[in-house]
């Protein structure tokens, strides 16, 4: 799939926007805070309805402005189609294909967007919610019902813990509601426990391979779920949701102490092994930032093998960090089939080759040059 | 400032109902002022009267002018069977149907921890009492099919299960009447969770 046209209004640093793309590679080129990340976000934003940057969303409204308008022309399956996001102080809208979507999963999907930029070096290193919200995200947009059920567990989530702050402060209340919420928890973290399971199984079969070729075959990487129960990843949803209501009832009187939950998907990590040793603690800086480059090739392929169609690739400010070798074997991997955004200050830490197939797009104050 | 202080007043009335936004008030006030002075003495006084002539049954919590509810006082009715429901519109919707003849109970509303609401916010002690005091054999639970819906339900059903009543859950599942093809994914499944055989 591929995005034709991208048009703002009143987004950002974007008055007004209106321009078409490449179908293989565009170059944005520009100084610093001129627009650059702005231009990625959008399109972002038009896969995800949500910024990779901010929770705030009257940020991306232009100062002073009521509101902000992002439009794309997607061509999918050979069909080509608008996406709208309309953001104002009341609110979002999204549109799809014209149509107003109230909600979040009948929207995303619709476009496929897989974005590297400097934040995602982190994914390795950082904190587990990093990779929690790697995992939603990417599942969410090759499986939509996974979002609804990620809300259903989320809100749940909320009841029982204010159940559990009560119980808190007064221990001799009666906990046949804690039980009910329970019960409701373990059903719905039983639901994402095994789609992730899945997940994990497709990205670990991509991600692999990627790794070795990117480190001269001479690194293996492997990808461990590690969740807050003792389970198989074999395991079916009754079977996770079997050892979750014992592992509940086992720490029923804990959880009450702390007022809160300890246990389910929203406490989950993953963990990445190369050569079997754990990257985030004992990894080079180079090495995680290889494992990372791999996982976000893993999802490109995976996205593929689910899908039906390669995604957008957004490489927002990462190409000049990668040396040579990493940049020519992330560059024939999409070689072609991927519609790619690259933006750079300069073009000096770009290969040539890459160069000379590209469009070219310079920014300057919100203003874009082809 | 452009209208007379008793429009604006009006206005202002008609903005807090639900569904009336300030356009939809500023024209039913100048309606009102073009309607015959009786009409506008009768509408005021069924607004009035609704509000003080109505109060909720002792026994089941429905909205009633006579106290216990016609429902309640209604021998022909059979007393074994009690249907739960969150809304006083919900039990409008369940006589409609003219097939349920049992007795309803009204919640008002549904367990929500997080909002504050506990059981004893709705009306759930008011039901543990009548299942003591009356003859009853089944409750049916008909809350929401939401997240606090079926939370409500399933705790109900623990408190009433050491009793021996029977307690049962309405079916979710596909609007009759309707297509397939229109039905939402969640529903769909809810309906091929419950499907049956032929």
């Amino acid at each position: 799939m591929h995005i034709e046209k991208l048009q703002l209004k009143n987004y950002r640093n974007y008055h007004k926007l209106d321009i078409s793309f490449d179908d293989k590679i565009n170059v944005i080129i520009g100084e610093n805070a001129q627009g650059k990340t702005n231009l990625m976000e959008a399109i972002y934003l038009l896969a995800f309805t949500k910024s990779h940057r901010t929770p705030r969303e009257k940020e991306l409204i232009k100062w002073d402005e009521e509101y902000a308008k992002i439009e794309g022309r997607i061509t999918k399956r050979k069909q080509s189609f608008p996406l709208e996001i309309v953001i104002s102080s009341k609110g979002k809208k999204a549109k799809l294909n014209r149509l107003e979507q109230k909600r979040l999963s009948d929207y995303i999907g619709a476009l496929n967007v897989v974005m590297f930029a400097p934040e995602d070096l982190t994914l390795v290193k950082g904190a587990p919610q990093i990779r929690r919200r790697f995992i939603d995200m990417e599942l969410g947009q090759i499986q939509p019902r996974y979002i609804y059920h990620l809300g259903q567990y989320q809100k749940i989530l909320k009841q029982r813990n204010s159940v559990l702050k009560q119980l808190q402060r007064r221990s001799d209340q009666d906990t046949t509601m804690l039980q009910v919420l329970t019960e409701q928890l373990a059903e719905h973290a039983a639901t994402l426990l095994e789609r992730r399971f899945v997940f994990l199984d497709l990205l670990r079969k991509w991600a692999s391979p990627i790794h070795y070729g990117i480190s001269r075959q001479l690194e293996s990487l492997e990808i461990k779920y590690s969740p807050t129960i003792e389970v198989s990843e074999e395991a079916n949803k009754e079977k996770i949701e079997d050892i979750y209501c014992e592992k509940f009832k086992s720490i029923q009187e804990k959880e009450i102490e702390r007022g809160t939950t300890l246990i389910g998907p929203h406490r989950d990590d993953l963990l990445f092994y190369v050569n079997h040793r754990d990257v985030q603690t004992y990894g080079s800086q180079g090495q995680q930032r290889t494992a990372a480059l791999s996982v976000k090739l893993a999802e490109i392929e995976l996205i593929y093998s689910e899908v039906g169609e390669y995604p957008i690739l957004l490489l927002d400010d990462v190409l000049s960090e990668l040396d040579d070798f990493r940049q020519s074997h992330l560059l024939n991997t999409i070689h072609g089939k991927v519609q790619t955004f690259v933006s750079t200050t300069s073009v000096d830490g770009i290969n040539h080759e890459t160069l000379e197939k590209a469009e070219i797009f310079r920014v300057q104050e919100g203003k874009v040059e082809a | 400032m452009y209208y007379p202080e008793p429009i604006s007043k009006l206005i202002d009335s008609f903005t807090k109902l639900p569904g009336i936004g300030p356009k939809t008030a500023v024209r039913l006030a100048f309606f009102v002022l073009n309607m015959k002075e009786d009409d506008v003495l009768e509408f005021a006084n069924s607004l009035v009267n609704a509000k003080r002539e109505l109060t909720h049954c002792s026994t089941c919590g429905h909205i009633t002018d006579q106290d216990p509810c016609s429902i309640c006082q209604d021998t022909s009715r059979d007393q074994s069977i009690i249907c739960v429901v969150q809304d006083p519109k919900d039990v409008i919707a369940m006589e409609k149907m003219k097939e349920f003849h049992g007795k309803y109970h009204v919640l008002h509303g549904a367990i929500s921890p997080m909002d504050g609401i506990g059981p004893e916010d709705i009306n759930v002690p008011d039901l543990i009492n009548r299942l003591k005091d009356e003859e009853v054999e089944e409750l049916i639970l008909a809350t929401n099919p939401n997240i606090e819906g079926e939370a409500t339900a399933m705790y109900i059903s623990r408190l009433v299960k050491p009793s021996g009543i029977r307690t049962t859950r309405i079916a979710h599942g596909l609007p009759v009447g309707g297509d397939l093809e229109y039905a939402d994914e969640v529903t769909l499944s809810k309906a091929l969770e419950g499907r049956r055989d032929l």
